[in-house]
């Protein structure tokens, strides 16, 4: 008996992604409203911008599934660009 | 089963999905906003009351929904992937449609945070802060116009039957770019709106 190759899901793992980067971008607007600042905030604030980032390139375009080099070479992008930038706060603290 | 729904399977692969000649356009370009976000944060670390002053007169509710807005568009052209990948051409169709219309939507907050900005008096050299901001959100600005024209030019083949289960390069290579300039906005809205 051949066998169905489509997975079935009550919520999609897109739509899951879908609504957690909605939440994670809500709360960083809300952090923003909130002008809150200081090396916690941002440092989580750019977490919360890797996790969103590396969500995008896993699982919107798709890299969670090719070879892993690919994904490793976006994470590195990220997470140069995101801990320069965080860098670039801490001199900024001074 | 009521209520379920099914995803089709996505191929696996040793290059990522779509033509690889844009992946290297992808990286170059990841490459030249990432210099230009680095540029800013460095020029912010040695400005931080002006950069933090001149963030106040910036609407960052307008940023934050634009974020949600590229965010959801992603979406929709994920699921125009999957539609045509199940060989379902009119579902494509109408999720790019979606996709689009969200782009749309982005352009048109943007052109009123310009407007307001300009009614301001607010320009280029008004100060460095607003020199990157304008900058940067206009060079994104034109990116969403460039990959809607893509997004675009592959609705015009899948309506004339251009893409199949078995042949959608096109579509994951559409889909790519237009996940790149969601990734740059995901970066770029803390960086510039919230970060302070």
């Amino acid at each position: 008996m051949q066998q169905s190759h489509t997975p079935s899901y009550w919520i999609r793992p897109c739509t899951w992604v879908l609504l957690i980067l909605l939440a994670l971008t809500i709360a960083a607007w809300g952090v923003g409203q909130m002008k809150l600042g200081g090396l916690t905030v941002v440092s989580a604030i750019l977490l919360s911008t890797l996790v969103k980032g590396q969500m995008v390139v896993d699982f919107f375009m798709g890299l969670i599934r090719v070879r892993p080099f690919w994904r490793i070479l976006m994470f590195s992008y990220l997470f140069i660009v995101i801990a320069l930038i965080w860098v670039a706060y801490f001199i900024g603290l001074d | 089963m009521n209520g379920v729904v099914s995803t089709a399977p996505e191929p696996e692969g040793y290059y990522p999905p779509g033509d690889f000649a844009l992946w290297i356009f992808i990286f170059a370009e990841l490459l030249v906003f990432g210099i230009f976000f680095l540029a800013y944060a460095f020029a912010r670390s040695a400005n931080v009351e002006l950069f933090n002053a001149s963030q106040l007169q910036i609407n960052q509710l307008s940023g934050a929904v634009n974020t949600l807005v590229l965010i959801t568009s992603s979406y929709f052209v994920v699921r125009a992937v999957t539609a045509i990948r199940m060989d379902d051409r009119k579902r494509c169709i109408r999720w790019l449609y979606a996709a689009i219309a969200m782009g749309a939507l982005f352009l048109v907050i943007k052109m009123v945070e310009f407007y307001h900005a300009d009614a301001a008096g607010i320009g280029m050299e008004t100060n460095i802060f607003f020199m990157f901001y304008l900058s940067l959100t206009f060079f994104h600005f034109m990116h969403v116009i460039m990959a809607m024209v893509i997004l675009g030019a592959i609705v015009l083949k899948a309506r004339k039957g251009g893409y199949s289960a078995h042949d959608h390069t096109g579509v994951e290579t559409g889909a790519s770019y237009w996940h790149m300039i969601d990734l740059l906005w995901i970066i770029l809205f803390p960086l510039v709106y919230v970060i302070r």
